[in-house]
């Protein structure tokens, strides 16, 4: 036992090298901050890093199907983290969460204080940190990075931070909003990153309520097939959703989304999938006030974009109150969802079978 | 069963032998069994192991925590089965010195669709817990529910000392639905207190020195775009390093002023005036008597997030037909 420990110890040795055509390459990953996660292709983890402006994909390795993973029920999720990194729970702050899609891993973004990690809870039960020392991954910077942007005084405050990631059609979105200028901004990254290319900034107007358009800050995103085509379905932040063609996300592109949903008012998505269940597309949103909602996904393009400030308009929702303090969801297999609930001050993760 | 157990120990004489000691943040094992799991815990109930590392240093195992274990908190080494606790240590609590040092707008005249404020602090801060801290009281000690743009990913500058808080745009544009159901977050000819509570912990971990409170009267709101044409110039006499000043007109956004007014061709430093209502030009060297341009960037905001030639909420007449110019926009002027 102890000489693998030993062995393992040793083989920490820094080595680089690169795979070829992926650009990934094997060295130490520096992660400035760890925030949304989006899985990508089998085993590809796209971490958001604000801090550094940049987008990273790391290949966690992780390609092997657990078929015998079952349910998950952990209560006290932050008192397990923050026990694993040695401090108390008011440390520890969960970012976000992703399921490997094959595995059915689930990895997390966290901070410990102010340390950026990313965490694995596999299929037994076992908290792991993901090591970044020496690991296979590649990095693209977000354009405007905060390098470029410093004011007169060579000061450098202006950060883009990243709100929500996705991964579709070869390409990876990121939602970002800026802590200076009141802009937000979609961008897409073709993955494999290209290293000289710059990324396709859209500017998307939610301009569908009454006559007023605004650069409207996205909160969520995934994406889903209207009439055959794949559109990004996005919530605001003033919990409007909103359709967009993929096709239309391309560089210096100006987008205006159709509405398709009001849900309501005192109210801010925080999370969204799409699933399939007895032959129909839903859509589950998490909310911050509103527990969360259930739509049906079918159809998306025959609702009329909603166009005057009206509750319940355009596609309807359920709201399923018994879920609540839903922080973060992710779909987990074909019949359930995990999701991060907070109770009292005790962060629960569970699957729940999809309504 | 007794006798079973005393022939066990005295097979595994070893055992009795485990000392385990912490120097700093590493535990030195010694008399181990080489074998044996060694683990160490923080926290009670069901939790797992601190993360870290072993290693052998002559007969002794060494446990490292990958992080480190404050000596505030109790832990505990588990050696095969055999737990060795380490109480907490009484430590001097840190001081606490972090304090606000600023909110801007510093005017204490804020217009109804006031779309941000930047809360600048002494000292880095911990990101995520900025919600449970601040509050927005109406003027009689309420709390104005919902008016800022809760995210998650709070948004910080890179130094973590500047957070940067919007008021949900959603109750200040015009035509959605938390605007015309909830009502503005503020009201015109209204008082109002801006609160960053004590509790709030800078990156050690540490409280605030002191809360934090800024009062504001509400005015009407902003709907004019920025209009560079009218603001007043005051300008030096060449041969002097005299400041150099612009005159909004009307409070501007703190830090897209010192980022987005720019006089490339002058060596210096940008000030802000009081209340942002004025851009300084200190020169290096002194004026020289000839033309000089100031570039002003279009994405300049005012207040309520209207920019340079551009209302925050556009009233498109249902078509968006053009995309806002991200030119410059200039300002000529010359030094006699």
């Amino acid at each position: 036992m102890l000489k693998k420990w030993i062995a393992a110890v040793t083989l920490t040795a820094v080595s680089a090298f690169a795979a070829p055509g992926t650009g990934l390459v094997t060295k130490k990953l520096e992660l400035g901050s760890a925030g949304p996660l989006a899985f990508g292709p089998a085993g590809i983890l796209f971490v958001g890093d604000s801090a550094n402006a940049s987008l990273i994909a790391i290949d966690t390795g992780d390609r092997a199907a657990n078929p015998g993973a079952g349910n998950i029920e952990l209560k006290g999720l932050n008192q397990k983290m923050a026990a694993a990194l040695g401090t108390t729970p008011d440390q520890i702050t969960v970012q976000d969460l992703a399921i490997n899609p094959v595995s059915r891993n689930i990895y997390f973004s966290v901070s410990r204080g102010t340390t950026p990690l990313i965490l694995k809870l596999d299929v037994a039960g076992k908290l792991t940190e993901l090591n970044l020392d020496s690991i296979s991954h590649s990095r693209v910077s977000l354009p405007d990075a905060p390098a470029d942007v410093k004011d007169a005084r060579g000061n450098n405050k202006r950060m883009e931070t990243i709100t929500d990631l996705g991964f579709a059609e070869g390409r990876v979105f990121v939602a970002g909003l800026s802590n200076e200028e009141f802009s937000s901004s979609l961008r897409s990254f073709p993955y494999p990153f290209v290293a000289a290319t710059k990324a396709s900034s859209i500017e998307i107007y939610h301009g569908a309520h009454g006559r007023f358009e605004t650069n409207a800050p996205v909160r969520t995103f995934t994406t889903y097939m209207v009439a055959n085509k794949p559109h990004l379905l996005a919530a605001y932040t003033c919990t409007p959703l909103v359709t967009i063609p993929l096709s239309e996300l391309t560089a210096g592109n100006k987008v205006k989304g159709k509405t398709i949903a009001e849900l309501g008012n005192r109210n801010r998505p925080l999370d969204m999938i799409v699933y399939t269940k007895d032959g129909k597309d839903y859509i589950l949103m998490a909310n911050s006030s509103r527990g969360v909602m259930k739509l049906p996904a079918a159809k998306l393009e025959t609702y009329q974009a909603i166009t005057a400030p009206t509750e319940k308009q355009g596609v309807p929702y359920e709201t399923l109150t018994e879920l609540k303090g839903v922080q973060q969801l992710d779909r987990y297999d074909a019949k359930s969802a995990v999701m991060l609930m907070l109770d009292g001050g005790s962060l629960d993760l569970r699957t729940v079978a999809l309504p | 069963m007794r006798l079973l157990t005393v022939v066990l120990l005295g097979l595994c004489a070893c055992a009795a032998d485990v000392a385990v000691r912490r120097e700093g943040q590493t535990f030195r094992i010694s008399g181990s069994a080489t074998g044996a799991d060694i683990a160490l815990y923080v926290g009670a109930g069901d939790v797992p192991p601190v993360f870290g590392s072993l290693r052998t240093d002559g007969a002794d195992v060494l446990f490292q925590p990958r992080f480190e274990v404050p000596k505030s908190m109790a832990c505990r080494v588990v050696v095969g089965g055999r737990v060795f606790p380490f109480p907490a240590e009484q430590t001097a609590p840190l001081a606490r010195t972090t304090r606000v040092e600023q909110v801007y707008p510093t005017t204490s005249e804020i217009p109804a669709n006031q779309l941000k404020f930047y809360v600048k602090f002494s000292t880095p801060m911990r990101p995520g817990e900025a919600w449970q801290h601040l509050r927005l009281l109406d003027a009689q000690g309420h709390p104005v529910d919902l008016a800022f743009l809760e995210i998650d990913q709070e948004l910080w500058d890179r130094d973590g000392q500047r957070l940067t808080v919007l008021f949900d745009p959603g109750r200040i544009k015009r035509g959605v639905l938390p605007l015309s159901e909830n009502g503005p977050a503020l009201v015109a000819g209204q008082r109002y207190t801006l609160v960053a509570d004590a509790e709030w912990r800078d990156e050690r971990g540490v409280p605030l020195a002191a809360e934090f409170r800024k009062s504001f009267t509400v005015v009407a709101e902003d709907r004019t775009a920025i209009d560079p044409a009218q603001w007043k110039l005051t300008l030096p006499k060449a041969g002097t390093r005299e400041p150099l000043a612009i005159h909004f007109g009307e409070p501007l956004d703190a830090a897209l002023v010192l980022r987005l007014i720019t006089l490339p061709a002058v060596a210096g430093q940008p000030v802000l005036g009081p209340e942002e209502r004025e851009w300084r030009y200190v020169p290096k060297e002194p004026w020289k008597p000839v033309r000089y341009q100031i570039a002003i960037d279009r994405a300049l905001e005012d207040l309520a997030g209207n920019k340079v030639g551009r209302l925050f909420d556009v009233d498109t007449f249902e078509r968006i037909t053009t995309k806002p110019s991200r030119e410059a926009a200039f300002l000529s002027f010359r030094i006699e």
